[in-house]
């Protein structure tokens, strides 16, 4: 093998995934003055105005909900699980790219994460926050929330461990504790860069509290990146137990439409691809409001993109399988059920959702449209309605028309169920202004190793 | 390029061993008592082209020394399809052996098997077997040529076919090995369906070939040239991707029967009751123990992913582990306690023995690596 053909590792040569001359310094600069400005500019605050007041909704939503109880909800019989189960699912979906992006892909190398990891963490944390919601609130008495938890109490009383619901309590409650400790010790050198660098003293002091009296030495090195990476280790299991258990919730029970092996897998596939989604919609305007292009590239757009049409076709292969299993099973609901998606006074979403998951994404095979910011921007958008289509029409149109045509019914969400899942994308984004405006939503730390300093010209290692 | 003296010698015996084992499959072939271990043999040698269509694929998508490495390995595995395709004609031979729906009186008394008639039929299930064959010799012609073509030029068009066709490509393979699988072994217990199946055998397959692929580098890495570009960090990465398609073998299998146990329907149980009773739950509880946690557990060590000598060994055991998962997976389905008949034996020697000469044949013919690597490449 001569010596020009040798393969070269990705770290070394010039950094694709990072644009312009930018050094340590330059690096630094550009990020941290988002969170450091002294103005915060109109555009801010009036995004900001407009969540807060979104989020206003969900107050209203939550505060009647917990005054009159969850039949203010459409949910009746037979459809006991409505907007709240479907909003859950979508929400806790659209976290699980944040955490493949800075647990996975941290592990198996792919230098691209960098760059949007940080802000897709934070994503999820949201997302999280408002997935939590949807269940304590559709639990009917809230204020016993806590009976999910195993408590030892004196009537012996223990939650059903066989319930793939309260395995949901431990994911979920696990995935937000280590996403936010994964998150936050992301956080730590970036933090004592901020304060090293604020000029309010209310902001210095801020900083420095969270910053955790990180002083950058070698030993503080070595723990942080230890830490990180075990957090990782601990993070990737989540990517794949979470939305499993969430595919339990449905796959244990013996509704059609519910009740097939193939769920795990493309549920997991589902939440990757509509969190792929969710981070492109929201970095694409991010970046070119804050100019960001040169450390958000259009390669990052196009990884993503690759990423969203590879698990865009994992979903479909669960479909296809879905249909034809329900026919080749042979059992006459599973194949009504298929009819009645197709069919039934549901159909209109069902081929919504056909259209924006499987026809409209494969687009992406185009590398033009890849290229393309703003198409992508819009493509993402449709995931997105597409992916929250499949939870109705799983949810929904499985539960309507079961066993017994004597019981079947139809699902109508009221005024609440929409005020309270628009108040929840109100509280996502708040978090997200107030994010933003006070972080840095790209890792410093981690962007000036992929930077060449000026004293070492070859650049790139870490 | 020259095959380790070890390996010459394997191929000067695999011909006639297959042959003469083959011969002794067709003679039981004849009295009727061959299929399931025929079936099971096939399934599991397989197993090594198909996966290795769909590693070169993944390699070809995303890079990655590991795959560079054993490229020529897996090309010259995915060869060995058309030999494949000619050893799958012993189960034409007597469909109703296996299949109920095969057996137009089984079938006019069963009204499942009646509603599954369109599909399940024999000339139907002739043509798509011809399909897959084809769909899977084209995939592998490819992948050969576009390979070869790379050889003899510093261009990067070749390399960028391959880019561009292994998506599609691994569309087409996931398609096809599902539908395969249905048709050959799920429909064996033809009133039961479930939606996982074929992607388990898919991950089993992919793991075969990473478990075949580390014994056999291991063993090249021993001699010259090959023991100047096989490096421990290849062997930890292939072991990571092992350890990546352990998990999700046990992923999707725990997953399939953890749906299936709760759900407790009859007509799904059935396959499970099949396999956990009758001695079989001690097969089972051995490849959760060996196929899944101590595999996993160990694959854990970063020392024995680097260490070329324990992972080849683990590597060997993993390839057993695979055959006994198959042979759990097919053989319980006529029913009866675990037992080891004659074929059981003989039917993996014969199609491993003709499979391992054509692959060491196939092996000779390219160069055992390839000369550029776009992909390493930045302008790439």
């Amino acid at each position: 093998m001569s010596d020009e053909h040798k393969p070269v590792p990705a770290s070394e040569g010039e950094n694709p995934f990072i644009g312009g001359e930018h050094t340590y310094a330059t690096v630094t600069d550009k990020i941290a003055a988002i969170a450091l400005a002294r103005r915060t500019s109109k555009g801010w605050v009036l995004g900001f105005l407009f969540s807060f007041a979104l989020m206003q909704l969900l107050l209203v939503a939550v505060g009647y909900l917990l005054y009159k109880g969850v039949g203010i909800w459409g949910i009746n019989a037979p459809v006991y699980w409505g907007w709240a189960i479907i909003n859950f699912v979508w929400w806790i979906g659209i976290g699980h790219a944040g955490t493949l992006i800075s647990a996975i892909l941290l592990l198996v190398r792919q230098e691209w994460r960098t760059s949007i990891n940080r802000f897709a963490e934070a994503m999820t944390l949201f997302a999280v926050s408002c997935a939590g919601l949807y269940p304590l609130l559709h639990v009917g008495r809230q204020w016993f929330g806590y009976w999910l938890l195993p408590l030892p109490n004196t009537m012996r009383i223990w939650p059903q461990f066989r319930s793939p619901l309260i395995w949901d309590v431990f994911a979920v409650s696990t995935y937000a504790t280590v996403s936010l400790l994964f998150w936050f010790v992301g956080l730590i050198p970036d933090l004592a860069t901020l304060r090293d660098r604020a000029k309010v003293k209310f902001a210095k002091t801020m900083y420095g509290i969270f910053a955790m009296g990180w002083r950058g030495s070698a030993k503080h090195w070595y723990r942080y990146e230890t830490a990180y990476l075990l957090l990782a280790g601990l993070a990737t299991p989540l990517v794949v137990s979470v939305h499993t258990v969430v595919s339990f919730d449905f796959a244990v029970g013996i509704v059609p439409g519910w009740h097939t092996t193939i769920f795990p897998p493309y549920f997991v596939a589902g939440a990757i691809y509509s969190g792929f989604a969710m981070v492109l919609t929201l970095t694409i305007p991010i970046r070119a409001i804050y100019g960001l292009q040169d450390f958000i590239t259009d390669r990052h757009l196009d990884a993503m993109a690759k990423v969203m049409l590879a698990t865009g076709l994992v979903v479909a292969y669960g479909y296809m399988m879905e249909i034809f299993m329900a026919w080749y099973g042979g059992h006459p609901y599973d194949m009504y059920m298929v009819l009645n998606r197709m069919r039934g006074p549901y159909a209109p979403g069902y081929w919504a959702l056909i259209a924006c998951n499987i026809v409209i994404p494969q687009l992406l095979w185009s590398s033009r449209v890849r290229a393309n910011a703003v198409f992508l921007w819009v493509l993402s958008l449709v995931i997105n309605v597409g992916m929250w289509l499949e939870r109705f029409i799983i949810v929904v149109t499985s539960l309507h028309r079961d066993f017994l045509p004597s019981s079947w019914g139809m699902y109508y969400p009221t005024k609440w169920d929409v005020m309270t899942f628009l108040g929840s994308i109100g509280l996502f984004l708040t978090l997200l202004f107030l994010f933003v405006r006070l972080l840095p939503v790209i890792s410093i730390a981690e962007m000036r190793g992929m930077v060449s300093s000026p004293t070492d010209k070859e650049g790139g290692h870490h | 390029m020259t095959l380790p003296p070890a390996a010459e010698r394997i191929e000067k015996r695999a011909l006639p061993v297959g042959g003469i084992a083959l011969a002794l499959c067709l003679i039981s072939l004849t009295r009727g008592n061959l299929s399931q271990s025929y079936l099971i043999a096939y399934l599991f040698w397989l197993s090594l082209p198909l996966g290795s269509a769909a590693l070169l694929m993944l390699y070809h998508l995303t890079g990655g020394e590991w795959g560079f490495v054993i490229r020529r390995m897996l090309e010259a595995s995915t060869r060995t399809l058309p030999l494949m395709a000619a050893l799958f004609l012993p189960l034409l031979y007597h469909p109703t052996q296996l299949y109920q729906w095969a057996d137009p009186a089984k079938v006019a008394a069963d009204e499942l098997l009646k509603h599954k008639q369109p599909y399940l039929n024999t000339p139907f299930f002739i043509a798509r077997a011809v399909i897959y064959f084809l769909v899977w010799i084209a995939l592998s012609w490819l992948l050969t040529r576009w390979s070869a073509q790379q050889d003899h030029t510093n261009d990067t068009r070749p390399a960028r076919r391959l880019l561009a066709m292994s998506g599609p490509g691994l569309i087409v393979l996931g398609f096809t090995v599902t539908f395969a699988i249905v048709d050959w072994v799920m429909s064996i217990e033809a009133n039961w369906a479930s939606t996982m199946y074929g992607v388990i055998y898919i991950v089993g397959m992919v793991l075969t070939t990473l478990a075949f692929m580390i014994f056999v580098a291991r063993r090249f890495a021993l001699a010259e040239p090959m023991n100047k570009v096989l490096q421990p960090a290849h062997f930890h990465d292939l072991g990571n991707l092992m350890l990546a398609f352990t998990m999700l073998w046990a992923y999707t299998s725990f997953s399939q029967f953890l749906i299936i146990w709760s759900g407790n329907l009859p007509e799904e149980t059935t396959w499970y009751v099949n396999r956990m009773g009758q001695g079989w739950q001690t097969i089972a509880a051995f490849l959760v123990l060996f196929h899944f946690a101590v595999p996993f557990i160990v694959l854990l060590s970063r020392d024995v992913k680097r260490k070329m000598e324990s992972l080849a060994v683990l590597a060997a055991a993993m390839f057993l582990m695979r055959m006994l998962d198959l042979y759990w997976t097919v053989r319980p389905a006529a029913g009866g306690a675990p037992s080891l008949r004659p074929m059981d034996l003989v039917a993996p020697i014969a199609i491993g023995g003709l499979w391992l000469w054509m692959f060491l044949r196939q092996l000779k013919v390219r160069p055992m690596m390839p000369v550029y690597n776009p992909q390493g490449d930045p302008s790439f």
